[in-house]
């Protein structure tokens, strides 16, 4: 295990020899079996593997959702793998950007107050919070939609809803877990389009997938099996 | 998350299920309305009480054998052994008492009128001094004349009679003055009707007949004991006209120094302390009920928000990725749970003035008075902030609950 972390201008993520073991009754069982990368500012990424393969442990792991058995995780110079619950939730609050595949907006608040959600665990006062809320649904081309309930809203316009609630604190890395797995084709691809325009904003994308057609938006891909990376690949 | 917001979600997570959120606050409900109502309508009947029992005279006392209010059968046998009381110590006890404006005397039989073929039961047959009508709550004439001295001297066979004898045997107008009734088949003549006072928890004030005291005797033998009745001066001199009297009885019966006495004293006071104990008794059961019923309502809200937190656990899940901590997400279900046990103690103070309102409107029908039974501030203040505590209480432990869920599993569930 490393002590404290070098500081490293550009990597905005440093994972090194991550374990994360699960104690099922006699047995252990283990998801991620020292998995260690590094991810730069800017960089889209997309984490693939078959079930099983340890990439949603890992995506937990790099939301801030969970720590690591073993090993040290470092987001944007900040030792998360040591770190308690409250300072987690404050991490996941400022620096990760969720997108679900099931959208996980509440159903019974608008598309404003949705997006105004982690201004409010910020403690951000209410006009800024709702001035706030609207431009991010603005940028993602909902600004007329502010009021609506998710109910009354198309799979596609709730993922977009999803993605300016990611958006609205402007975190380190967007975290999408298969963003297009509840949308149909077109629809699909409209959202990586919102992706790919994301990116050219400068913002740092990481999606776990097992769609080979989402995976190639990326510039990078890195595949799981059993626990490991298999192999990590850029763009040329 | 701030209050404010923290609220925001509360409310419109209950109005989401309003009829759930009613029913789960029922409890609630039922033990703030009880308590509330009960505490009005025992002030409400105190008032009453005390209204009429300020009709018996302010300033008026009797001295008597018995006490008024017996307790036990070996206190009536204890009682029952004093000295009676005898025509005698009237005059005795208005010597030695100047505080008393008037000193009087009434000896009570229950017994029976006739008149033609119709019968008056339960009548109560008062032998009294001349004086008597002027003590104590006043009785004015309806018609007539009052007994005077000379009836007394004579032991005439005269009466003043009570309105319900008029409405028993003389009907639709007929004249009752100078007719002649049989009481207890002994024919007096009517010289006199009192006026009309009415009912007193269903008690009759006007089933009675007024005759000279010598009369009485007369009747019914004179071995019976005498009540003494006092009007004082004033006000001011009512406690020193009760001293003087009592004096002079002790001295007429060469009591010991030390001593107790061997009669009473009674004032209007003896009733309210009867009244005043039972209504403790009531109190003490009232809050009993209502400690058990809000240990149900808070019982019922705890389960109803585990529920709650049940059925949200992926919502939680979600708050927790955007950053909620865990004492936000307390903050939220007992919020929450607060303002759904503060709507049931609205709803119970509610309940309460509906409540309070109908049963004063029964009560003063049956008992022919003014009864109204408010509902007071301090009882809303109560009402509100035992809510909040069993609010408090009963969600603590789904809130605990909501808060310690790990996001990784939350986020999984349904």
């Amino acid at each position: 295990m490393s002590a404290e972390p070098v500081i490293d201008r550009e990597a905005l993520i440093r994972a090194e020899d991550l374990w994360r073991t699960y104690q099922m009754g006699a047995e252990e069982i283990h998801a991620l079996q020292g998995v260690t990368f590094t991810v730069d500012r800017g960089e889209y990424v997309a984490i693939m593997g078959p079930s099983g393969s340890g990439k949603s442990t890992l995506m937990n792991l790099v939301g801030c959702l969970d720590t690591p058995t073993r090993g040290t995780y470092v987001l944007h110079g900040k030792t998360v793998s040591r770190m308690d619950d409250d300072e987690l939730a404050a991490i996941r609050n400022r620096e990760i950007g969720f997108v679900f595949q099931t959208f996980n907006l509440l159903p019974r608040a608008s598309a404003l107050h949705n997006v105004e959600l982690p201004l409010v665990y910020a403690g951000m006062p209410r006009d800024e919070r709702l001035a706030t809320a609207r431009r991010a649904l603005e940028m993602v081309d909902l600004g007329t939609r502010i009021g609506h309930k998710p109910n009354e809203l198309s799979g596609g316009q709730r993922q977009r809803v999803a993605i300016a609630r990611a958006l609205v604190m402007q975190p380190s890395i967007l975290l999408a877990d298969e963003p297009t797995g509840n949308l149909d084709s077109a629809t699909g691809e409209d959202i990586m389009r919102l992706f790919g325009k994301l990116h050219e904003d400068r913002h740092t994308i990481i999606i776990v997938t097992h769609e080979r057609d989402v995976a190639e938006h990326a510039h990078r891909v890195i595949h799981l099996r059993d626990g490991r990376i298999e192999s990590d690949e850029k763009k040329p | 998350m701030p209050f404010l917001e923290a609220v925001r979600v509360a409310v419109s997570s209950l109005r989401a299920n309003k009829l759930r959120s009613f029913l789960t606050v029922l409890g609630i409900l039922i033990g703030v309305s009880s308590v509330i109502a009960v505490v009005a309508i025992t002030e409400g009947l105190d008032r009453y009480m005390s209204d009429r029992v300020l009709q018996l005279g302010g300033k008026s006392f009797n001295l008597q054998k018995m006490p008024d209010i017996i307790t036990s059968r070996e206190q009536w046998l204890e009682m029952n052994k004093r000295k009676k009381i005898e025509r005698d110590d009237v005059e005795y006890v208005r010597r030695g008492c100047d505080a008393c404006a008037e000193v009087g005397a009434m000896v009570p039989h229950s017994g029976h009128a006739k008149y033609g073929r119709t019968t008056q039961n339960s009548l109560q047959v008062m032998g009294i001094t001349e004086n008597y009508s002027r003590i104590g709550s006043l009785r004015d004439l309806f018609a007539g004349r009052h007994l005077v001295q000379a009836d007394i001297d004579a032991a005439r066979p005269v009466a003043v009679i009570g309105y319900d004898l008029v409405e028993a045997f003389f009907p639709g107008g007929i004249e009752p003055i100078g007719k002649q009734i049989l009481i207890d088949q002994y024919p007096v003549r009517v010289v006199g009707v009192a006026e009309k006072k009415g009912a007193v928890f269903g008690q009759s004030q006007d089933n009675f007949a007024w005759i000279p005291i010598s009369t009485f005797e007369k009747f019914y033998s004179a071995r019976r004991s005498i009540n003494i009745s006092v009007e004082a001066r004033s006000m001011k001199l009512f406690e020193t006209a009760q001293d003087q009297a009592r004096v002079a009885m002790r001295v007429r019966r060469h009591a010991d120094f030390g001593a107790p006495d061997d009669f009473s004293i009674e004032t209007g006071q003896s009733v309210m302390d009867l009244w005043q104990s039972a209504t403790r008794g009531i109190y003490v059961v009232t809050i009993v009920v209502t400690a058990i019923s809000l240990l149900v309502g808070g019982i019922v809200v705890m389960n109803i928000m585990l529920v709650s937190v049940t059925e949200r656990v992926r919502e939680i899940g979600v708050r927790k990725a955007l950053g909620a901590r865990r004492r936000d997400i307390m903050r939220q279900f007992l919020v929450e749970s607060v303002i759904l046990a503060v709507f049931g103690g609205g709803l119970g103070i509610i309940g309460a003035a509906v409540f309070s309102t109908a049963l004063g409107a029964v009560l003063g029908g049956i008992m022919s008075a003014d009864f109204s039974a408010p509902v007071r501030p301090w009882a809303v203040a109560v009402a509100v902030g035992v809510s909040t505590a069993v609010g408090l209480v009963a969600g603590l432990y789904p809130a605990s609950r909501a808060a310690a869920l790990d996001p990784v599993e939350a986020l999984r569930s349904e």
